[in-house]
């Protein structure tokens, strides 16, 4: 199994990972705006040992983590977000969820100085309870109810991201004069506005989309403004 | 005088200021009130029926937005409104060649519009116009040129055009302009500073790229990427030592990254090609591996390049520890070795070895020791019961041996299911139906498709919240051709209000695989529109993909995430190269030559031939359902929308329309009467993009082949003019030339040369002479031509008798050389029959001869002699029973 970074590329397979294991489906879109806006964040586990058969033989995804940036952010601290993650059962107990996921929490922090990252899981999932809680080290913050489609609740988890901090310092001490990291916590409130302008329409906008958990497009997310008289920009 | 008329009192004038806000705010109602205010007083004011035209097309009514834009047109032909609501409505179409001239006049009308600028560059680089494209940007970099994005996109043009060099010097001059140093977390430019970077290197310079990383290594925020690319020019440049040192901190941050070992291999001088270095790389491995309990990677490689004894020992204790762990995925991690024959013979007696094995004693028992000890784990009441070791390991010895049994390379199916059952037996979970699938596998295997898809639905009832299996059991349902079972099934876990029910969730959200296989299983049972239908679908989705990336063009320079854009635009250049795609292709290419050669074929509407009373029951019965999920659908969003009290954005919102063709019998009306041109809709992205597959490259010569014959039947109408005809034989040649370069024992070269020759002797009237030089020379003088083809066709069998793909081809092309002859039939007839006894022959070669049997139409003593063999060979195979 390799673990890198996604690529635009990767989509097709991702989306038929995710299909194959999650009700809540996506469509290319939706993965292209994750992977146009925050580059760096989400991952995928390939399988490699599979022969090729044709020299087109697109990677075989086995696992992803779908990850993102809080674009405006309601308590006001940089924070990354999962959107989506899952490992196909047959490639289960290899511990890629968890790998999947340091990646890219570290990504979160390293480039974007997240301070934290959230998730959402369903209340019967175990086994996802379990790797967040037990093995990844996230808090569980409350219930929402009914936060998804299906009507069942979510517990909203997140995971303190400073542990970071620290081994980028290690880090630091064998690197010749560069530093690791953002340090200026100040800085925190101008990166989200150095990413886009975001509005508050789309915050709540987001939320209810990703609720039903599909129908969301980079249609809907392009700033009115943006689309000036006369385009079909965001049809 | 006209243009007069074109100027608004004002009164008039305000009105269309608000008609101009109500359209951007999407207030259609609002707008085409407001326009109709105008055209009452003033009817032939062009700027308004523009306007209206562009409503009334973003509410759907594309036809009549046409007629009244080109109404406006003759009204005020001087008008850059008009025009370029023309390119919008074009751009709607997707006619983006429409749509850039009527831009481009647009523009002509108002040089100085940025809107139309805009639109135009958009529509530039969505067709790759990138001389175009430069041109459009460097005008709105001139407007404004004080916005960074504009100096970004210039950039974007130059590179994506091939100029490097120039795209760096824009990069470069804007940084030189900045007056402040930008905040450390300003993205936009810690992004452009990398992908300044990322140009310099594509140039060649590595040094250089090597030099300007090194001086922003502050200020890019993507550590990753700079450490990756630091590594990968320390390593071109041949700077060993410091390649050496960036990759071991690159495996620190990420020890399951392939590409960094290889780099690392690399930068260490070490070659798993010779066996000297076997020693050293085992060590390198070995420390990574020391390093964490949790690494795969650096225990798994070394099973790539070990050999022998080396290699037993090192897949011993690899095998011992996934066992111990009871890692589900042990035989995919492995299986890879399989190709070379010795390793498979290892890793099979290590396997069947450790059966009598029990981990306490042996050499088992001190690895068994650490899962023991979280037994008591605090977090018991969410964590999954921890199995006992003995178990755990009994498990997974027979689940693997099962598996390994199970593949194609170590085949023995009889043992395959003792394992499983064995495993099955020993399974303490009634949830975990991990084992019941890969008995469902082993099932499918034995060419049961019926037993196959009722054991995978067996293992989805011990686990009905899981949609993997879920999934799995749908797959197998269509390979059963159980297809409305199959959408029942996914149907538990799709979205409810999904219009036209499950399958149009599915198609909603692209569910490739699913489609696809829908189409192949109607296709198996001869419903060919319905198969053409779905394949279709495969293709707008693709489709669907391409024009994706339109919003990226302005979004990703907004977010600045520049190489990632890049990324993108050129994956979406070779989209279709995708084996969704070619999947999809290849099937649907096979059923419109399959309307070519049997027009009949067409008559019912590509419904199964004399359908069935069972499947019109069927159809009937899906009929209903999808009416009354219909119904339900209409209720359920009545009931939302009764719910959503205030109408948000309700006009814009997009209403889907119900399917209005289910059987896909209107589409099938085009496809069966010019069955060629439409193949080659699918045709031509394949030899485009993946020219090297060789499937792709055998179709192509099937329809090209064709396409040069089709005027001569009189049969056929094909549109084709005489020099269109002859024109095909040289792209038939190629697609020949390609399968040789290929795969020069491919069976198909021998087939397709054949009926090439056959068909160039059996010319009416000759080719025209460049054509038949190009022949000549590029083939037909390359040809042994010293014995009669049916000589060289029957030698050709005597060499690959037990290869029956071979057989099928020689049958094929004896059927060329004697169209009319019943004694060649009977003798194909028999070659065919006997390749079920030949031991290489698989269940699918054996129904491709049953096909190729159709094809010779050689009567049904011949077909039944052959099922009646086949079912002595695959006493389960489900194909075969049906006969």
């Amino acid at each position: 199994m390799d673990i890198r970074v996604l690529h635009p590329s990767d989509i097709p397979h991702v989306q038929q990972t995710n299909i194959t294991n999650l009700p809540e489906n996506y469509f290319c879109k939706y993965y292209l705006y994750h992977a146009l806006s925050w580059p760096q964040l989400s991952y995928v586990a390939v399988d490699v040992s599979r022969p090729k058969k044709t020299p087109y033989d697109a990677p075989k995804i086995v696992g992803y983590v779908l990850a993102k940036m809080e674009e405006d952010p309601a308590d006001g601290v940089q924070h990354g977000h999962i959107t989506s993650l899952s490992v196909m059962r047959t490639h289960r107990r290899l511990g890629l969820a968890e790998k999947l996921m340091r990646q890219s929490q570290r990504a979160m922090f390293e480039t974007y100085g997240a301070v934290y990252v959230s998730l959402h899981v369903r209340v019967s999932n175990v086994a996802a309870r379990s790797l967040y809680e037990d093995t990844l080290g996230f808090k569980n913050n409350g219930t929402e109810e009914k936060y998804y489609a299906d009507g069942e609740d979510a517990f909203s988890m997140r995971k303190e991201l400073d542990y970071l901090r620290e081994e980028a310092l290690d880090d630091e001490s064998d690197e010749e004069g560069g530093t690791i990291g953002q340090d200026e916590g100040a800085e925190v409130g101008s990166a989200g506005k150095a990413g886009d302008g975001a509005d508050g329409e789309k915050k709540k906008e987001r939320k209810r989309k990703v609720k039903v958990g599909r129908g969301l497009g980079v249609g809907e997310l392009v700033e009115r403004n943006e689309s000036a008289p006369q385009t079909n920009g965001t049809s | 005088m006209a243009q007069n008329s074109q100027i608004l009192p004002s009164k008039e004038a305000s009105l269309f200021r608000h008609l101009v806000q109500n359209y951007e705010t999407k207030q259609y109602k609002k707008g085409l009130k407001a326009a109709e205010q105008i055209l009452r007083k003033h009817p032939n004011h062009g700027d308004t029926q523009a306007m209206k035209a562009l409503i009334l097309s973003n509410q759907g009514k594309a036809d009549e937005a046409f007629e009244l834009c080109k109404l406006a047109l003759k009204n005020a032909m001087k008008s850059h409104v008009c025009w370029h609501v023309y390119g919008l409505l074009y751009r709607q179409q997707k006619n983006y060649e429409e749509a850039i001239k009527a831009y481009r006049f647009a523009l002509r009308l108002d040089p100085d519009s940025q809107q139309i600028q805009r639109d135009l560059a958009l529509l530039q680089v969505q067709m790759r116009d990138y001389t175009g494209y430069v041109q459009s940007r460097r005008q709105m970099l001139q407007m404004k040129p004080g916005t960074r994005q504009n100096w970004t996109a210039l950039a974007i043009g130059l590179h994506l055009s091939g100029d490097l060099a120039g795209a760096e010097d824009v990069l470069h001059r804007y940084e030189e302009s900045m007056k402040h140093t930008p905040s450390r977390s300003d993205m936009e430019h810690a992004e452009a500073l990398l992908y300044k970077n990322t140009i310099i290197a594509e140039s060649g310079d590595v040094k250089r790229a090597l030099d300007h990383l090194d001086s922003i290594h502050k200020t890019a925020l993507d550590r990753t990427a700079v450490m990756e690319l630091r590594a990968e020019y320390l390593l071109r440049l041949d700077r060993k030592e410091e390649a050496e040192k960036t990759y071991n901190k690159l495996l620190k941050r990420n020890p399951e990254r392939r590409a960094y070992y290889a780099g690392l291999e690399r930068s260490l001088g070490l070659d798993r090609a010779s066996k000297e270095d076997h020693q050293k790389l085992g060590q390198v491995y070995h420390e990574f591996a020391e390093q964490s309990e949790r690494i795969d990677a650096a225990r798994r490689i070394p099973l790539d390049f070990k050999e022998d004894d080396a290699f037993r020992e090192h897949a011993d204790k690899y095998l011992r520890r996934i066992f111990k762990k009871g890692i589900p995925s042990a035989f995919a991690n492995v299986k890879q070795l399989y190709s070379d024959p010795a390793k498979k013979e290892i890793i099979r007696e290590l396997v069947e070895g450790y059966l009598n094995e029990e981990p306490q004693a042996n050499g088992g028992a001190e690895l068994a020791k650490p899962d023991v000890q979280t037994n008591g784990s605090t977090k018991a009441q969410i964590k999954p019961p921890k199995l006992d070791p003995v178990l755990t390991w009994q498990l997974s010895v027979n689940y693997f041996l099962a598996q390994h049994y199970d593949y194609h390379l170590s085949r023995d199916l009889a043992k395959a299911q003792k394992y499983i059952d064995k495993t099955i037996s020993i399974n303490p979970s009634k949830t975990d139906y991990t084992y019941h699938m890969a008995r469902a596998r082993i099932i499918k295997h034995r060419g049961s498709t019926v037993d196959a898809s009722a054991a995978m639905n067996e293992a989805r009832e011990m686990d009905l919240k899981d949609r993997y299996i879920n999934t799995k059991c749908a797959k197998y349902q269509l390979r059963n051709d159980q297809n409305s079972d199959a959408i029942e099934t996914v149907g538990l876990f799709t979205r409810k209000e999904a219009v036209g029910g499950p399958l149009g969730d599915l198609l909603d959200m692209q569910c490739v695989w699913y489609i696809t296989e829908d189409g192949e299983s109607y296709f198996r049972q001869s419903k060919l529109s319905l198969a053409l239908k779905r394949f279709k679908s495969v293709y707008d989705i693709f489709e669907t993909w391409q024009e994706d990336q339109f919003d990226f063009h302005t979004f990703s320079l907004r977010k600045g995430m520049v190489r990632a854009y890049i990324d993108m635009v050129r994956w979406e250049d070779k989209l279709q190269e995708h084996p969704f795609f070619t999947r999809a292709a290849l099937s649907a290419i096979r059923i419109y030559l399959l309307l070519h050669d049997r027009p009949e074929l067409s008559k019912d509407g590509g419904q199964a031939n004399g359908e069935s009373a069972e499947s019109a029951a069927e159809r009937k019965k899906a009929a209903k359902k999808a009416k009354r999920e219909a119904e339900k659908v209409e209720a359920e969003k009545k009931l939302a929308a009764a719910k959503k009290a205030q109408p948000a954005k309700g006009e814009e919102a997009e209403t889907k329309k119900e399917d209005q063709d289910p059987q896909g019998l209107e589409a099938f009306k085009t496809a069966a009467a010019q069955p060629l041109e439409e193949a080659m809709k699918y045709l031509q992205p394949l030899l485009e993009l993946s020219p090297k597959n060789i499937d792709g490259q055998i179709a192509g010569f099937e329809v090209y082949i064709r396409r040069s014959k089709s005027s001569r039947s009189s049969a056929r109408t094909d549109k084709c003019t005489d020099g269109i005809v002859a024109g095909n034989y040289l792209p038939a040649l190629k697609c020949l030339l390609a399968i040789q370069a290929l795969q020069p024992e491919h069976p198909k070269w021998h087939e397709q040369s054949g009926r090439l020759r056959v068909a160039l002797d059996g010319l009416s009237e000759p080719l025209p002479d460049q054509v038949k030089q190009v022949i000549d020379e590029t083939y037909l003088s390359k040809l042994d031509t010293k014995k009669s083809m049916d000589e060289s066709n029957e030698e050709y069998l005597t060499v690959h008798r037990d290869s029956a793909a071979h057989v099928q081809s020689v049958v094929r092309l004896r059927r060329a050389l004697h169209p009319d002859s019943s004694d060649a039939t009977v003798k194909s007839a028999q070659d065919l029959r006997d390749t079920i006894g030949s031991e290489a022959t698989s269940l699918q070669d054996a129904e491709e001869g049953l096909r190729v049997l159709d094809e010779l139409r050689a009567g049904a003593d011949a077909k039944e002699s052959y099922v009646k063999a086949a079912k002595e060979r695959w006493t389960e195979a489900t194909v075969f029973q049906q006969r």
